[in-house]
């Protein structure tokens, strides 16, 4: 059972494990700049949110969005990529797996690779900067990096099963994606927004994972709340992708 | 009769356009069957539901006896598939791509090493095998694409054009290997190289716009044309004002032009003296009667318009 979800993602694994030191380097450069640029640069403007310090505020979310991001990234254009350029797809139709082996060994990949890269990024701030999370902390920071990348990972595999163009990825990313992420109070409290728009924006499953996080990284508090919806998000973007993956595949 | 293959209506709509119509063929075991016919003829689709990748419209179809829609798995257990694009994982190794293609049919890691292997070495790329294939010529990548779907041992193997855009012995080694695995297995190939069906098949059918049109081997088919007059011209000069004059003429058919060379068919014997009454006798530098081969079969029964 799985025999094809695992077969790709061992696949997934040996072409990452290749190019793991460049990609890891690509990764971290960007949520580097971001805590560089916000954490250090305003630090003479905010000295504090709500009693943490500002760099460490935005830290777990940084650490949230580059794991989300890569996942998303991932499994987009990986499922594309199979897709269309390398028709890798197809070979793998015509063996005894089925496509719900190749939706969830691609799942799979996005999470491992979000995982990894979250992991990496939050080493390079811990290297770098004085703040330190109780381990305990990061156990309870566990579920959030997981159903994040996760969620994210199935976005990327439904968006790389449905779209054929490969810049309408790249828009899809622009105009969801990151607003997503940007508006779930990485760089700044959830209270700043107003009432009606913070009733909203609570909603959103980018909100429990960056709430969340900073909960459980700074606190080390697991917000239920927050991994409820999360739970829930995963199930419904897991079946969604699985069956928008096979409607593709019959087609 | 044990048959490794049984079609039955098998028809693919897609709107208006019957891609496959009301399609039957039963196949031999051990045999190589060759399916002929111009693009757009319904050659890929028919593969492509038999190999489960489509979903039929009608009809149906079985594999060693398992229907294609009911036991789809079991039929992808039994069949290697070598599409017409080599989609070849460029980033995994030679090698790995066929250990990737053994794990996806679960074989043990003993088992699949010492096939491919074996494999490797029949197809002359142990010394490449842990190259990419991006470094490979397009003869080197269209083996590793035989050899992938040889690596679980199937029943069936379906060849999508296999040696389309290889040079000739490339094409040559791909025959040869082809060759050499019946009656072993069974071998259904889908070309536009006549000589490749004429040398490879023992059974051949040409289809159009979705339906068989004849089915026999080389021989059974080029001596529907035997009757058929098949004549070589060659003029000294004036290419164009010949083929004008004998587009003209209404018993000349299949008519094919080289420079001042013609190759046509006359519709009865008896017309040979009007053709020569027609085109004289001062420009004629050859005439002579031709064998019809497998591709005058198919271009009289296709025709020669080119298609899209």
């Amino acid at each position: 059972m799985f025999r094809g979800a695992i077969a790709i993602f061992w696949r997934d694994l040996l072409v990452l494990r290749r190019s793991l030191l460049s990609e890891l380097l690509a990764v971290i450069a960007y949520p580097l700049t971001l805590y560089l640029a916000f954490g250090i640069g305003l630090r003479g403007y905010i000295a504090d949110v709500d009693g943490v310090p500002y760099a460490l505020f935005i830290a777990p979310g940084l650490i949230s969005m580059t794991a989300v991001s890569a996942a998303f990234n991932d499994s987009a254009w990986s499922v594309w990529f199979h897709r269309r350029v390398q028709r890798t797809i197809e070979e793998y139709r015509v063996t005894p797996i089925t496509v719900y082996d190749i939706v969830i060994g691609k799942i799979f990949s996005g999470f491992a690779q979000g995982t990894i890269k979250g992991f990496a990024v939050a080493l390079v701030i811990f290297i770098l900067t004085p703040f330190r999370f109780p381990p305990a902390h990061l156990l309870a920071y566990l579920p959030f990096i997981f159903l994040g990348s996760m969620i994210f990972s199935c976005v990327g595999t439904i968006c790389g099963t449905m779209i054929d163009k490969p810049e309408n990825i790249g828009r899809v990313e622009a105009v969801v994606i990151v607003p997503l992420i940007f508006m779930s109070g990485i760089f700044f409290p959830l209270s700043s927004y107003p009432k009606e728009a913070f009733a909203v924006i609570s909603l959103f499953p980018t909100t429990a994972i960056f709430e969340g996080a900073r909960q459980a990284l700074l606190n080390g508090r697991v917000a239920q709340l927050s991994v409820g919806i999360l739970l829930a998000t995963a199930v419904i973007a897991f079946a969604a992708s699985a069956l928008t993956f096979n409607r593709k595949m019959s087609e | 009769m044990t048959y490794a293959l049984e079609i039955d209506g098998l028809s693919k709509v897609y709107g208006t356009m019957r891609a496959v119509d009301t399609f039957s063929l039963r196949v031999q075991r051990g045999t190589i069957f060759g399916l002929l016919g111009p693009n757009g003829a319904g050659k890929t689709t028919l593969i492509r539901m038999l190999t489960t990748l489509l979903r039929p419209s009608a009809g149906s179809a079985r594999i060693e006896g398992h229907d294609i829609l009911s036991s789809a798995r079991t039929v992808r257990s039994m069949i290697g598939v070598v599409p017409q694009d080599n989609n070849l994982d460029r980033y995994l190794t030679c090698r790995e791509n066929l250990v990737l293609h053994a794990r996806m049919y679960a074989m043990a890691s003993a088992e699949y090493n010492r096939r491919i292997d074996e494999l490797l070495e029949l197809i002359g790329l142990t010394n490449r095998q842990h190259d990419f294939p991006d470094t490979f010529s397009g003869g080197m990548q269209r083996r590793l694409v035989v050899a992938r779907a040889l690596v679980h041992q199937p029943r069936i193997l379906f060849l999508d054009e296999p040696t389309t855009g290889l040079d000739p012995q490339s094409r040559r080694a791909v025959w040869n290997y082809v060759q050499s695995l019946t009656p072993q297995m069974t071998i259904f190939l889908t070309t536009h190289y006549m000589d490749e069906a004429d040398t490879l098949c023992d059974r051949i059918v040409i289809m159009d716009h979705g339906r068989a049109l004849v089915d026999g081997t080389a021989a059974e088919l080029k001596e529907r044309l035997a009757h058929a007059h098949m004549y070589e011209l060659e003029f000294s000069s004036d290419g164009e004002r010949y083929e004008k004059l004998l587009r003209e003429l209404p018993f000349v058919r299949n008519l094919q032009r080289t420079g001042n060379s013609f190759r046509l068919a006359l519709t009865g014997e008896e017309f040979l003296k009007p053709l020569m009454d027609r085109i004289g006798g001062d420009d004629i530098r050859k005439i002579c009667l031709k064998e019809p081969s497998l591709e005058d079969v198919f271009i009289e029964l296709t025709g020669k318009e080119v298609r899209e």
